[in-house]
């Protein structure tokens, strides 16, 4: 699909929706997506993330920003572009599939001309779905009603796709093959893409870029590796899964906390700042006048989650790879690796 | 979710006429209201406080209690038979126990009488041991059979619906299949039962036709009487009071019953319960248990009447009474429908507005069919009232009276009790169409009116047609508003049914009562199977 629209970007610019009696929906997001692009916006329930996605779609009109597809105003002080001249391609949470119209119908629905038929036979088979295109939709499964949504919100080719959670009503192990599915059905089609989701793994499986949202804001964009990495602040990082947060104060160019000093050449001495550890960052050494002790002992599959606490009483998890010996009551020392450490301001 | 709030001229027609409905059946309540509390006190209510009162009173409450009785006990039976029980015949008679709707209770109550009475046919066969059906309880019993497809509508639709989780976690902690039902399916479905047995409660209160003819006078008969004897339209609106004070405790206590009920509302992912199998001889009870009703509210009556009228020779005045229900159900229907919609379509726009609107004119539903029409009096002679004397000092003569305005009052009457009775139905057909098919749709590329038409339309037109078809039928049956409004020498089959009735000619009432029936039969065909139908396929999406 070498459409031209699909090789233009989205520009979201301070886009606010406030709701009557309600605190902001949207408080001043800042989105682009870039052509070709699958972007996966994350963010806890009530943050906006599905305000913003309904804003692109022409579904919810802004307050105040704006959003432009290349040069062209979508919406934005005095104007908004109806959502059918949008051409946006939308993937529903529960995939709002037209009970009265059987998959084809469903597919075709977007499509005029007299090859619609042709052209949505074509998705659905592209989908393996084409046995099923007289079915209506409470005749498929689930994966299939998703597959099918995704095929109806592809085939009018359009400038971008926009997924509201669109794995969250299925299984986990029909969730991990549709997942890889649509990911290839985007990649291949070109399309340029935001998906929400409040699932930090999928949004790191998904995604060539990552947008954090919290209260209506973007608070974070960059590849999954990088946000993940280096978050920018304790919310970021909290949303990407477990994470330490350990309040410290700078001494010699370091912040000092219970696991041992941290480097903080950003900060000057004296400020209190936060540091973020990820629970792979600490390393356990058994040594027996070490400061801390195991108190519990996790088996997680792939790792081994142990919960060591010091004589103070200041517990912290990490994940160990499997094999390991230590046990609950075993003394271990303490060792960082720096690379799953971050340190923000306060 | 919020669901996408459309600006643009669609939602605002809608509220428009979502304010009309809310006029259209609020206000001749008000204007009761309005009576009883202004008028001036004559001596009838006094009078008929130390004479007749009482005897409505309890009679009211008898004829109540037994309806509520027996449609409660057939209508949750067999709506778990059908619902969690498989057995011969059982997805017919799904739908086919809905048809006794179109039986007037009046109309049951001339075929039992007469098959029940000394020298009937009944009497003659058991020897006189067959009680004669009349009096209060008879009543009961008659609209017992023809209401409790309000019941098992309800039952049925709860019983489906229901998890099997709670029923099978009942089990596991010790309870017995019987046990298990009580303890959790009947009390789940309490909300629904209670809602039917409201309007079982009220179709009881608000009929004239079956106690009058069975002797069994309640506070309706008090009220027709005021007006068309006594002629005192202050008297008819202070009894029309109580009626609606009646009314409005019924469906108090439901409400309440209703909203302690919500919160153990099932929730997560909808597992339904598998249906019992039942031995041979259990499922051919079953059948059984089903066709009785069915019989003693449709096939006996029908049959009985149509006996008589083959007899008799068709009263002169048939055709034009016919006529005159057919047009009048039609018009009443399609007004009802389009009002029904329109409120449908503002309450969408979950505006404050739209909101108190529909509730609104949702007090239609609670006002009997004699305090509508008192009510359309009411305004009818303050609006004379208002615009005589203008007309007169402009015109010099004298403004055509409003009273008989006829058929436009009459529908103004219908509207008020019937059209909350197409809001509902209309509410939960466009319920299914939800905010984001609106949204798949725009993104696709279709306009407003596209999504309405390509859409919404085929989505509701099914609802919307039942619901203004159920509207045909209860205007069809209606009695007691007609008798009070209805024009001079106007007649409709109800009216014509029930003065032959009354003048003890049963043999000329049959035909124009075996019409009815016959008449609504079809289009509650078309309701019952659009109602068995809309369970099995919506949810799913």
């Amino acid at each position: 699909m070498t459409d031209t629209h699909t090789r233009r970007g989205l520009s979201i610019r301070g886009a606010q929706r406030r709701y009557v009696k309600e605190t902001a929906a949207l408080a001043g997001a800042d989105l682009d997506l870039e052509p070709g692009r699958i972007t996966a916006l994350l963010g806890p329930s009530g943050s906006g993330k599905s305000t913003l996605l309904r804003a692109i779609a022409g579904l919810e009109r802004l307050d105040g920003g704006e959003i432009r597809l290349g040069d062209t105003l979508w919406a934005g002080p005095g104007r908004h572009l109806a959502p059918e001249r949008r051409r946006v391609g939308m993937v529903f949470q529960d995939y709002a599939l037209f009970p009265h119209l059987d998959a084809l119908a469903n597919v075709a629905f977007g499509l005029k001309g007299p090859d619609a038929k042709t052209i949505a036979m074509a998705q659905l088979e592209a989908a393996e779905l084409g046995h099923k295109a007289k079915a209506f939709p409470h005749e498929l499964s689930g994966g299939e009603q998703q597959r099918v949504a995704l095929a109806r919100a592809l085939a009018p080719a359009p400038a971008i796709v926009l997924l509201d959670e669109p794995f969250s009503g299925l299984d986990r192990r029909l969730r991990q093959e549709l997942r890889e599915r649509t990911v290839d059905t985007l990649r291949r089609a070109g399309a340029t893409a935001l998906m929400v989701t409040h699932d930090a793994d999928e949004a790191m499986a998904v995604a060539d870029a990552l947008a954090l949202m919290d209260q209506g804001r973007v608070i974070q964009t960059g590849t999954p590796e990088h946000v993940w990495t280096h978050p920018h602040s304790v919310t970021a990082a909290r949303l990407l899964g477990d994470i330490e947060v350990i309040e410290a104060f700078i001494k010699a160019g370091a912040a000092d906390t219970p696991l041992g000093p941290v480097a903080t050449p950003d900060f000057k001495n004296g400020c209190t700042v936060y540091v973020l550890v990820r629970p792979q960052a600490i390393r356990l050494t058994p040594a027996a006048d070490a400061p801390f002790t195991v108190t519990r002992r996790r088996s997680a599959g792939t790792h081994l989650a142990f919960t060591i606490e010091n004589a103070e009483g200041q517990s912290f998890t990490t994940h160990t790879p499997v094999p390991s010996k230590l046990a609950v009551g075993d003394k271990v020392g303490v060792e960082l690796d720096e690379a799953f450490v971050t340190v923000v301001g306060a | 979710m919020t669901p996408a709030r459309q600006g643009g001229r669609l939602p605002d027609r809608a509220t428009a006429l979502a304010i009309l409905a809310a006029l259209v059946c609020a206000a001749p309540v008000f204007a009761v209201a309005w009576i009883a509390v202004t008028g001036e006190t004559g001596d009838y209510l006094a009078h008929l406080a130390r004479t007749r009162l009482p005897v409505y009173l309890v009679n009211s409450a008898l004829v109540a209690a037994i309806a509520a009785g027996g449609a409660g006990l057939i209508g949750t039976v067999l709506g778990w038979l059908v619902a969690r029980t498989e057995f011969p015949g059982r997805a017919l008679f799904s739908w086919v126990l809905i048809l006794p709707l179109a039986v007037p209770a009046y109309v049951a109550a001339y075929a039992w009488l007469d098959l029940s009475q000394a020298g009937g046919p009944l009497h003659a066969a058991t020897a006189g041991l067959f009680p004669t059906v009349r009096g209060a309880w008879g009543a009961g019993l008659m609209f017992a059979l023809v209401l409790y497809p309000y019941v098992y509508l309800l039952a049925r639709d709860t019983f489906t619906g229901q998890s099997a989780d709670a029923y099978n976690a009942a089990r596991t902690l010790g309870a017995g299949p019987f046990s298990a039902f009580a303890r959790t399916s009947l009390p789940m479905a309490r909300p629904a039962l209670a809602a039917g047995l409201a309007l079982v409660i009220m179709e009881s209160l608000a009929d004239y036709g079956t106690v009058s003819y069975l002797g069994a006078p309640t506070l309706s008969i008090g009220l027709v009487r005021a007006w068309s004897g006594a002629g005192s339209l202050v008297d008819a609106a202070r009894l029309s009071l109580i009626l609606v004070a009646v009314a409005l405790i019924v469906f108090g206590l439901e409400r309440a019953q209703r909203s302690r009920a919500r919160s153990h509302a099932a929730s997560g992912r909808h597992r339904p319960a598998p249906r019992f199998h039942l031995s041979r001889t259990q499922g051919l009870a079953a059948a059984l248990a089903c066709l009785i009703p069915l019989a003693l509210g449709l096939i006996v009556p029908l049959a009985r009447l149509g006996w008589l009228a083959l007899n008799e020779q068709p009263a002169p005045n048939l055709l034009p009474a016919s006529w005159h229900s057919l047009t009048l159900a039609a018009i009443s229907a399609v007004l009802a429908a389009g009002l029904g919609l329109s409120t449908a379509y503002a309450l969408r726009g979950r505006t404050f507005i739209a909101t108190a609107s529909a509730r609104a004119a949702g007090l239609g539903y609670a006002v009997p069919g004699a305090v509508a029409a008192v009510g359309v009096i009411a305004i009818l002679s303050g609006t004379q009232a208002l615009i005589d004397p203008a007309w007169q000092s402009f015109t010099g003569e004298v403004f055509p009276v409003l009273l008989t305005g006829g058929a436009a009052a009459l529908i103004f009457a219908y509207l008020s009790r019937f059209a909350a009775a197409a809001i509902g139905p209309s509410e939960a057909a466009l319920a299914r169409v939800t905010p984001a098919l609106d949204g798949a749709a725009r993104t696709l590329g279709a306009t407003r009116g596209e999504t309405v038409r390509r859409v919404h339309w085929p989505l509701i037109a099914a609802g919307i047609t039942s619901a203004g078809l159920l509207v045909f039928v209860e205007v069809l049956k209606e009695l007691p508003a007609t008798m009070i409004l209805r024009p001079f020498n106007y007649d409709t089959l109800a009216i014509i049914a029930h003065n032959y009735a009354s003048d003890e000619r049963l043999g000329e009432a049959a035909l124009p009562s075996l019409l009815i029936p016959l008449v609504a039969l079809l289009p509650m065909i078309f309701v019952a199977r659009y109602l068995s139908r809309a369970r099995s396929s919506s949810g799913q999406v």
